[in-house]
């Protein structure tokens, strides 16, 4: 590689302080939450019933959040990425909103919107559906804030698949639907595992809207985050500080496999 | 009426326009850029709206859906599917029109030997050199039986050794198959030794190209003539 020009290099250095700062930072709170226990510590921590309960709880809301807002946010991402429509800027700035608002806000929102009070909460009561202050309402909340990235990162990865694809698959007999299922997805996989993972990791790490919608209430609505937040209100630092370590052990590994979709989707994509 | 005719197809570039093909023949249509020659090929192939009539073999074909018309449509970028090998991209077609896993395999190996292709069977197309991929283009056209054959400058991003070779292999097996074609193109060259006959599309409207009209050797209409027409292909 070819030495850069002297100011060149100046301004390359210079820019390599806010780096450090960051990277210095971010090592640093890491390293602090890793060393409050020992290896023994968090051992013993990692197999109390409320850690593994919060765990537990975690996982499976999470994952059943991640399948809701894949339903909604694939076919929604797949048609904004190939159709025009009027009002199309109003609704994309309207689902953009909860990755831009703070989740407590939308939480709220959503309390009011479903509370006893209101119409829906209401007629949903009747049918016999409690929504709030349950596990329901951890999933309904992980998947508010997990629909709007995967509706946007699965917008983006169809629109990197160019629709004459799926034309030329139509002349070659395979009607619409086929086309989709046999051309388009395969095509956008990558992207759209992508946007999995990001989802999936918003919905893990979902925390203000839980909190408005499920409540903190221990060993019933106590996901990873909650744990760490009641932990820490009680002063039981151990319990927190591993629940703390289990949340960024997972988003390590969800990290590193989007890395690894990152460079397959850069290696399978036609120039 | 065998063949295909178009009847006053109008759309956004497109006005009033008129054109037949007879059975069997090629046909190159030449004309600026912008003149609306590939918009032409998607109204016949279903991929636009437009007014008018198209008819295949005599019967209309305006309210079909693409994938239902048996066109053959080659598209100037190929559009080779990057995520399966060239044997996978012919097989996808076959896959609901195409009965049993061995018969859809030896049709896939045929069109594949008939466009020497054969040895790209495993290869998927961003491995593929800008010959082979039409080759393997080609040959995914072939293979759904196609009553007619668009193909929109196709030998045009192809080096000039690799696409004159391209070119006398696609009149052999024009001769072999007997199929319908209609082909846009820029260059003079490539209509001339490819088709039968040379229109020109110039403000929406074809007209006759005067000195590229003549059949020429090779395969020229009273050569595909000799051939019983409109056969489902026998290739």
């Amino acid at each position: 590689m070819p030495r850069a020009p002297r100011p060149l290099r100046y301004l390359l250095l210079a820019f390599s302080l806010p780096l450090g700062v960051i990277a210095i930072t971010i090592g640093g709170a890491l390293g602090a939450l890793a060393l409050q226990l020992s290896a023994t510590d968090l051992w013993a921590a990692s197999r109390d019933p409320e850690t593994l309960f919060a765990l537990g709880l975690s996982l499976e809301s999470s994952l059943l959040a991640l399948l809701l807002a894949l339903l909604a946010g694939i076919p929604t991402g797949y048609l904004l990425a190939r159709c025009d429509f009027p009002g199309r800027a109003l609704l994309e700035t309207l689902l953009d909103l909860p990755m831009l608002t703070p989740p407590l806000v939308a939480g709220t929102g959503l309390l009011f919107l479903l509370g006893r009070h209101s119409l829906l909460g209401e007629g949903l009561a009747r049918l016999g559906v409690e929504l709030l202050f349950s596990p329901a309402g951890i999933v309904l909340a992980q998947s508010y804030v997990a629909t709007s990235v995967i509706v946007r990162a699965s917008q983006a990865a169809f629109a990197r698949v160019d629709p004459a694809y799926a034309q030329i698959a139509w002349t070659l007999g395979l009607a619409p639907h086929w086309a989709l299922l046999l051309v388009e997805i395969p095509m956008a996989l990558p992207g759209l595992a992508a946007a999995t993972i990001l989802g999936w990791a918003r919905a893990l790490g979902e925390f203000g809207a839980t909190l408005m919608l499920a409540g903190a209430t221990r060993m019933h609505t106590e996901t990873l985050p909650m744990a760490i937040y009641l932990n820490i209100a009680t002063g039981d630092t151990e319990r927190a500080v591993t629940c703390a370590l289990l949340l960024l052990l997972l988003a390590f590994m969800l990290l590193i496999t989007l890395r690894l979709l990152t460079r397959f989707r850069h290696a399978s994509v036609p120039a | 009426m065998s063949g295909l005719q178009l009847e006053q197809i109008s759309c956004r570039t497109l006005r009033q326009l008129q054109l037949q093909l007879a059975d069997g023949e090629a046909v190159a249509i030449l004309g600026p850029s912008g003149a609306g020659k590939s918009t032409l090929l998607k109204v016949i192939a279903g991929l636009l709206p437009h007014e008018g009539q198209v008819r295949l073999d005599g019967r209309p074909i305006n309210q079909l859906p693409p994938h239902r018309r048996a066109i053959g449509y080659l598209s100037q970028e190929l559009h080779l599917f990057p995520h399966l090998t060239v044997a996978q991209n012919l097989l996808l077609p076959l896959v609901f029109n195409y009965r049993g896993p061995e018969s859809r395999r030896q049709r896939v190996q045929r069109m594949l030997a008939l466009t020497q292709a054969s040895h790209l069977a495993t290869l998927k197309p961003p491995r593929l050199s800008g010959g082979e991929r039409q080759r393997a283009a080609l040959a995914r056209c072939l293979v759904i039986q196609p009553c007619l054959l668009l193909l929109d400058e196709p030998f045009s991003a192809l080096d000039h050794d690799t696409r004159s070779r391209l070119w006398h292999e696609f009149n052999h097996l024009r001769r072999h198959t007997r199929l319908t074609t209609l082909m846009v193109t820029h260059d003079p060259d490539e209509a001339q030794l490819l088709a039968d006959r040379t229109l020109e599309l110039r403000a929406g409207a074809l007209q006759p190209q005067a000195e590229a009209a003549q059949p020429r050797g090779g395969c020229s209409v009273s050569c595909i003539s000799g051939y019983s027409v409109r056969s489902p292909i026998t290739f």
